[in-house]
This record gives C-alpha cells, sequence and structure tokens, in this order.
C-alpha cells in the first residue's frame, strides 16, 4: 500500500481504483463501521455484508447492497424534521455512498463513471455525516483531480461580456438619502468591537478585513468552475423561499452557472447559505477566518461558515437570525435594510412553525410599515473586503442591487457569509429535509 | 355467499434479506411469484411486511417469520411487523375470551420472551377472526387493537389510547404520520405533516387526530398509509390521495421521473399502441409550465384506467397499489425494487395495470404492501 504523499503525487497516473483503494483500510476486519446499538440490526447487518462483499470482490453484489442501505438511509434522512434526525442514520448514509463510489469505480466503465461516482460522493458529503475520518473528502479530491485532468475550461469571452454588457443598462438602486448608514471602522481592536458591537448588538461595517484574502484577486465564475465545476450542490429555485414556487434542487456548480449566472437566465436560481467550504475544501483555502468571530460564547468549532452565489435580484426575504453573523461580500454587490427587533410585531412574522423568524412583509418598499429603521449597512461589497457585522437582534433583508457604475442584473456576483453560530445552523425558514 | 375458489398469495419487490417472495434466489423479484410460505401452507391468510422480514400469519392461527429473523410461534390471531419490533395479539393464556397483546424485538426469533406483554380486552366477535374469509379483514387489524380503543406503535410509548368519542374502524401508520377511518367512514390524521402527508392543506403537523374536511361527505371504505403519502378508497369506488409525490406515488407528474427519462407514457397498461415505450420529456422543453407536482396537501381525486372501481388499497414506502372491483391490479411510484410488479425497475406517475393477474387469469382479491415489496392475494377466475 503506498503512503498518504505518494499516493497524491502519483493521482494523475494511478487509476482512480487503485488510488481509492489505498484510502481504505487493508482488511475488512479493520474496517471500523462503529455504529450505535440503537441502529435497526437489519442495516447495519446489511453494511456489515456489504464491506465483506467489497472485499472479497464481489462488486455486483457490493453495489445491490449499497444501493438498499443508500435508499434505507435515505428513507430515514427525510423522517422528521433534519435537525431531529439521529447523526448514525447520516453516517449509515455515508457508508451506503462510500461503497457504492468504490463498486462504480471499480470497473473499468466509461466517461460518465467517474462524474456519477463524485455525484454519489457529493450526496454522501451533503446528506451524511463525517465516516472514516472524513474519508469521502479524500475520495471527492481524488475523483475531482481524474475530472480536472479531462475538462476543459468555459471561454472566459463569455463572463467578461456579460459584465461589460451589464455595465451599460441603467440599474435601479434604492435611494439611500433617508436612511442611515451604519457606521463603518477600519480595523478596530477585538475589545472595542466586542464593547461598542457585539454587547449592544449593534451592527457596523469593518473596512479593511478581508482585503488581503485570496479570494479577492483569485475568484471569478471560471475561477469557481474551474475549482468544483463537477461537484454537486443545493440551489434553490424560486425568488424567495418563501413563495409557493421555492423549491430545491440539486446539480452540479457548472450546471448552475450556465442556467442561472450566465447568460439570460429564465428563472432565477441561488446557492444559498450552504456549507460550499465544507464540501470544497480547495474553495476554503481562499478565504480566513476573522478574529471578531472568536468573540462571544460558544467554542470555535461552532462557527459555521456559508456561502451565497447568485445572479443579481436575488432578495432574501425579511428575516432574522439568531445568531451573530459577519459578511463578506467577494464579488457584486448587495444592499441591505435593517430592523429593529421592537418592530417585530409591525413585521408581520409568519405564523408557521418553518417561516416564524420571517416576515410576511414582501417587497421591501421604503414607504413600509416600519417606520423606524436601523442605521442601514447599505450597498456594500465588490472585493472592498469589508466586513459587515449583522447582530443578531435585527431583522435583515439582502437584496441585490445594480447601479449605474456597478454591475446589474447581467453579473455573477458571489458572496461568502462568515456566520457565529451556537448550536444548529439558522433555520430562517428553508426547510432542511434532504433533496430528492 | 360465494363458494370459496382456491386462491394463493404471490409476492413481488425487495426481498435483500431473503424474506419469501418467490424462489429466493434473487435480492428482488420484478414480476409475481407465489409466496413460497411452507410452514403456513396454503393456509396462508395475512401478510404483514417489514423492511428486512415478513411475518405469515395463517388462518389456523399460526405466525411465521421470514427474512432476517425467522422463528414460528402458535395462538396468534393477528401480527404487525415493524423493523423495530414485531406485535403480535395471541390467544390469552388463561380461560376467557381475553387476548394477550405481546411485542417482540425481531432478533429473538420468536424464542423467549417478548419485550412487553398485556392483556387486551376483544369487543363483540369479531367477523374476520381466524376461520374467516381472507378478503374481509379491515376491521381491527393491528396496529388498531381489537378494543379499537387504542393502537400500538414501532415506537415508544407502545400503546397508545385513542380519544373515545373516535370509533376507529381502521387505522394506518406512515413514516411520520397516522391515518383513522372511522365506523361513519370519516378520516382523520395526526403526525408530522412536512410532506403534506396529513391531506388538511398545510405543511404544519397535528398533534391530536384531525378530521379530514376535505373528504366530508364522502363516506370512505378504505386507508392506507404510505411513507410520507395517504390514501382512501370511497364506498362508491373512488381514490382519493395525497401527500408526497417525489416518485410518482401519488400518481401525479413528478419531476425525478421527467428528467430521468424513465417515465413511461401512453395508454392505460402503459405501452403506446405499437409496445414501444415512449418517453416523457420535461415540459419546459416544449415550453409549456411544467406542471410536476411534489407535495399535495389536500386530496386529490385519482381516476383509473377505464374508469374502473377500487375496492382495497395498501401503499408501500414510496408506492400504491389498488385493487379494483373486478379483480384487477393497479399499482405506481417508486419501483427501483420490482414492487410494483411491471417486469421492470422503473417507477410509475400514473396508475399501470400488473397484467401477470390478467395474462394468468386471476382475480385479485386483496393486496399488503411492505415498505419495498407487495405482496397480493388472488383467486383463480370462474370461468
Amino acid at each position: 500500500m503506498q503512503h498518504s504523499t505518494h499516493q497524491t503525487e502519483l493521482a494523475g497516473t494511478v487509476p482512480v481504483r487503485d488510488a481509492l483503494r489505498a484510502l481504505l483500510p487493508r482488511t475488512k476486519e479493520e474496517m471500523q463501521l462503529d455504529l450505535s446499538e440503537r441502529m435497526d440490526r437489519s442495516v447495519v447487518t446489511l453494511l456489515k455484508q456489504a464491506t465483506d462483499l467489497f472485499y472479497g470482490g464481489r462488486v455486483s453484489e457490493c453495489l445491490e447492497a449499497s444501493e438498499a442501505i443508500c435508499d434505507y438511509s435515505w428513507e430515514k434522512l427525510n423522517t422528521g424534521a433534519w435537525q431531529d434526525v439521529d447523526k448514525e442514520w447520516r453516517r449509515v448514509y455515508a457508508f451506503g455512498c462510500l461503497l457504492k463510489v468504490l463498486c462504480l469505480c471499480e470497473a473499468p466503465g466509461d466517461a460518465a463513471t467517474v462524474p456519477a461516482a463524485l455525484k454519489v460522493c457529493d450526496m454522501g458529503l451533503l446528506m451524511g455525516a463525517a465516516i472514516l475520518e472524513d474519508i469521502l473528502i479524500k475520495v471527492a479530491a481524488i475523483l475531482q483531480k481524474h475530472l480536472s485532468g479531462k475538462r476543459p475550461s468555459p471561454a472566459p469571452a463569455q463572463e467578461q461580456h456579460s459584465i461589460k454588457k451589464a455595465r451599460k443598462e441603467h440599474a435601479s438602486v434604492p435611494d439611500m438619502r433617508s436612511e442611515r448608514a451604519v457606521p463603518r471602522l477600519h480595523c478596530p481592536s477585538l475589545q472595542y468591537f466586542r464593547e461598542h458591537h457585539l454587547v449592544p448588538e449593534r451592527p457596523v461595517i469593518l473596512e479593511g478585513v478581508a482585503n488581503h484574502w485570496p479570494c479577492m484577486k483569485k475568484w471569478s465564475v471560471q475561477y469557481i468552475q474551474e475549482i468544483a465545476g463537477c461537484r454537486t450542490v443545493p440551489v434553490e429555485l424560486g425568488s424567495r423561499y418563501t413563495d409557493e414556487e421555492w423549491s430545491q434542487r440539486l446539480m452540479t456548480v457548472s450546471e448552475f452557472i450556465s442556467r442561472y449566472i450566465l447568460g439570460e437566465p429564465k428563472d432565477i436560481g441561488y446557492l444559498a447559505q450552504h456549507q460550499l467550504f465544507d464540501q470544497i475544501p480547495e474553495l476554503k483555502q481562499d478565504i480566513s477566518v476573522p478574529d471578531y468571530c472568536c468573540l462571544g460564547d460558544g467554542e470555535d468549532e461552532d462557527i459555521t461558515i456559508n456561502a451565497w452565489f447568485g445572479p443579481p435580484g436575488t432578495v432574501s426575504p425579511l428575516h432574522q437570525d439568531p445568531q451573530q453573523n459577519f459578511l463578506v461580500q467577494v464579488i457584486g454587490r448587495k444592499y441591505i435594510r435593517l430592523y429593529s427587533l421592537r418592530e417585530s410585531e409591525a413585521l408581520y412574522p409568519h405564523s408557521t412553525h418553518l417561516l416564524h423568524n420571517t416576515s410576511q412583509v414582501g417587497r421591501q418598499d421604503r414607504g413600509g410599515i416600519a417606520t423606524s429603521l436601523l442605521p442601514n449597512p447599505g450597498p456594500f461589497g465588490d472585493r472592498t473586503g469589508d466586513l459587515c457585522a449583522l447582530s443578531r437582534s435585527t431583522w435583515r433583508t439582502p437584496t441585490w442591487s445594480g447601479s449605474p457604475s456597478l454591475l446589474r442584473p447581467r453579473s455573477c456576483p458571489a458572496c461568502c457569509v462568515l456566520e457565529r453560530s451556537c448550536s444548529s445552523r439558522r433555520s430562517a425558514g428553508t426547510t432542511y429535509a434532504p433533496w430528492t | 355467499m360465494s363458494e370459496e375458489r382456491p386462491g394463493a398469495w404471490f409476492g413481488f419487490g425487495f426481498c435483500g434479506f431473503g424474506q419469501a417472495l418467490g424462489s429466493g434466489c434473487a435480492r428482488q423479484v420484478h414480476s409475481p411469484e407465489p409466496v413460497r410460505a411452507p410452514e403456513v401452507g396454503a393456509d396462508l391468510w395475512r401478510v404483514s411486511a417489514s423492511w428486512s422480514y415478513t411475518a405469515f400469519l395463517s388462518r389456523a392461527g399460526q405466525v411465521q417469520l421470514s427474512g432476517s429473523t425467522s422463528g414460528a410461534a402458535d395462538g396468534c390471531r393477528d401480527a404487525w411487523a415493524s423493523e423495530a419490533l414485531l406485535i403480535l395479539l395471541r390467544d390469552g393464556r388463561g380461560p376467557g375470551p381475553g387476548a394477550e397483546l405481546q411485542a417482540w424485538a425481531p432478533s429473538s426469533a420468536l424464542r423467549g420472551e417478548p419485550l412487553w406483554a398485556q392483556t387486551v380486552v376483544l369487543e363483540a366477535e369479531r367477523e374476520d377472526g381466524p376461520g374467516g374469509e381472507t378478503h374481509n379483514q379491515t376491521h381491527n387489524q393491528l396496529p388498531l387493537l381489537p378494543c379499537a380503543r387504542a393502537y400500538v406503535s414501532p415506537r415508544p410509548p407502545l400503546y397508545r389510547p385513542l380519544a373515545p368519542q373516535l370509533r376507529a374502524r381502521r387505522l394506518e401508520l406512515g413514516a411520520e404520520h397516522s391515518l383513522l377511518l372511522d365506523d361513519a367512514g370519516r378520516v382523520y390524521s395526526w403526525g408530522g405533516g412536512r410532506h403534506g402527508q396529513l391531506g388538511h392543506g398545510t405543511l404544519e403537523a397535528e398533534l391530536e387526530p384531525r378530521l379530514l374536511e376535505a373528504l366530508q361527505g364522502l363516506p370512505m371504505a378504505e386507508v392506507a398509509a404510505g411513507g410520507w403519502h395517504s390514501v382512501c378508497v370511497s364506498e362508491t369506488g373512488d381514490i382519493y390521495i395525497w401527500g408526497w409525490n417525489e416518485s410518482g406515488q401519488l400518481a401525479l407528474p413528478t419531476r425525478s421521473l421527467a428528467e430521468d427519462g424513465k417515465t413511461v407514457t401512453g395508454e392505460a397498461t402503459g405501452l403506446s399502441e405499437d409496445g414501444s415505450e415512449v418517453k416523457r420529456t420535461a415540459a419546459a422543453e416544449t415550453g409549456a409550465p411544467a406542471a410536476f407536482i411534489a407535495v399535495q396537501p389536500f386530496p386529490a381525486l385519482l381516476d383509473l384506467p377505464l374508469g374502473s372501481d377500487a375496492v382495497k388499497a395498501s401503499c408501500g414506502s414510496r408506492h400504491t397499489a389498488v385493487v379494483t372491483r373486478t379483480g384487477e391490479l393497479y399499482t405506481w411510484g417508486w419501483g427501483k425494487y420490482g414492487q410494483l410488479g411491471h417486469k421492470d425497475m422503473s417507477s410509475w406517475d400514473r396508475p399501470c395495470r400488473v397484467e401477470y393477474f390478467v395474462d394468468k387469469q386471476l382475480q385479485v382479491m386483496a393486496v399488503s404492501c411492505g415498505p419495498w415489496n407487495t405482496y397480493v392475494y388472488a383467486v383463480e377466475k370462474k370461468s
């Protein structure tokens, strides 16, 4: 068996199958499932059988068994609220996906084999939980490396054209004159930030914090396509998650870009609130975690990092988050309107359980019901390296905007948000049921 | 009173744990095969299938388990199989008309003692006790207890009383919801509602049984609960269906099938006139708005081909099976493990007749679905 560093060097030449096998324990006895006693005995037995079949070289039987394991655990993942799903079922699902990927890559296969295997691997990452020291991340890296050698990059000309076209068109931007802007500070000390903004829960824009991050220089639609094009991600379709037509769908990043970012998208598609950097560690290398995130209660492990990637015109309905958020806009501009918690009644929160932290107020008209606005961060972003700190005690609605001098609806802004989260992710009305 | 015609049980679908479903060689059976339950044999009266094992119950009161667990027991009036627990209703140990409700760990193979047992009172004589006709099995069947005052659940608490004013006739459990049919033909639902399976028009959960107002005035004869969908059959033979449609289990157009290109469209029996499969393409390509339905939160009326009347219904995890008055079987929904009985692994989002029974001149009398398989009782047609 090859040593791990040696293996990554050869990933380009050694067939995918061997590279994957090198990740596994050598014998089936060493393969520790480590599943809890409370799991259904039948599925644990089937999983053990599937593992034995794989090590015994009985690939087609193993594949059959893995399919059944994935399908059965998928049903468990879809039973009850996502946050109540027993983590062990997610681990079973991940094991099922792992075995399926291994089986798919055992046979020589054709050009479609590795993308299909990568899709299964991504399902395991999206809906499963960590197994065998995050083996699925390593599997994804191997499969992706194999694919990127063969895939041509999309023409950069298309992106430039879209941007140029956008600049020419007139865009509407909310009139900010009568609104108060949120204060801006340049790299305040941690203590100052804590005393004057974190504790009293006052929003602020921190300048100059993220301007040295690699993403500011490196990221473009083409770059994202190269790094992550073949990866499967969840995309929200429909203008707002409060709409009846709103839905979630899985697709590769390439598909998402070509259908909903570039060209003239017919519908709105939004890669929203997805822990993209856990799924694709290569992108994580381009960002940092600001020191300000470490203030406050909770452990560093509670910090969740989400990504938002979408076309202009995406609007998140007015909502409230239980956690402190730091928002960094990498490409493009965002307009955010804030209301104080004191205005909650005037903001008509939905009465349903799923949407109780989301307002029913539709368009964010200036003549809205709630009259006392908090100081507004207004449009910010576009590679400035500004960090917007949003406290938990505000209602916020981020909207993509354009202006005559800025990238307008046809552009492709991206944004990365760092959230300080105490327990689970924000439950702002998106149903966290796993996608089919 | 019709004479007893010779009948038999057939099975198709998932049998990855070796549960009796035919020859026993493969992990899946795609077309109906006679069920082999040797110890129970021709006396097989009721089938209750869980994911990894099936419980066969004979008229004489013997229960036989097949699949991930084995074992047998006597003196059983009813059996209900789930992964967590096997529930048996057995003759009381002492004299008197009582019965004993037992919950067993499936892996125990019915050896030793049950995990839990309780004496239960029976109401007046049940018409469909062992020895009654096979197709008259809708009254007070597990998980509903004979007294109809309570039911059993595979999740704790095991024993769950029902409000006395609910005169329950039939109760079915889905993955996170419950359906109840009362003596007057009214339907109630409660539990989780995230996939519209409660039928009240929202995605909200209900803690207590709530009447299906949309069905008021339409007396129902049968209810069936799948994993996340619900079906009921009216006394006049109409089917009402609601809940999650991700695999076409509501017989409504579903995106997943259109995108996979696996959906088969055409005549009622599933093939276009020249016998070829016709692939349904996503409506978006033709410019028309796609009318896919992922969730149907209140009952929709479903017509069977040729205007047939339905008399029985049963649901698996993500598929639906219906028996018509004339003895045909229609299935639709998830078909990956052959549970639809159409000789392949296709899923369907419209009702499709199981041709096997037509070809063999068999009249289907009853159907009982496990999560990923289907058991059917059929008799020979009168010539």
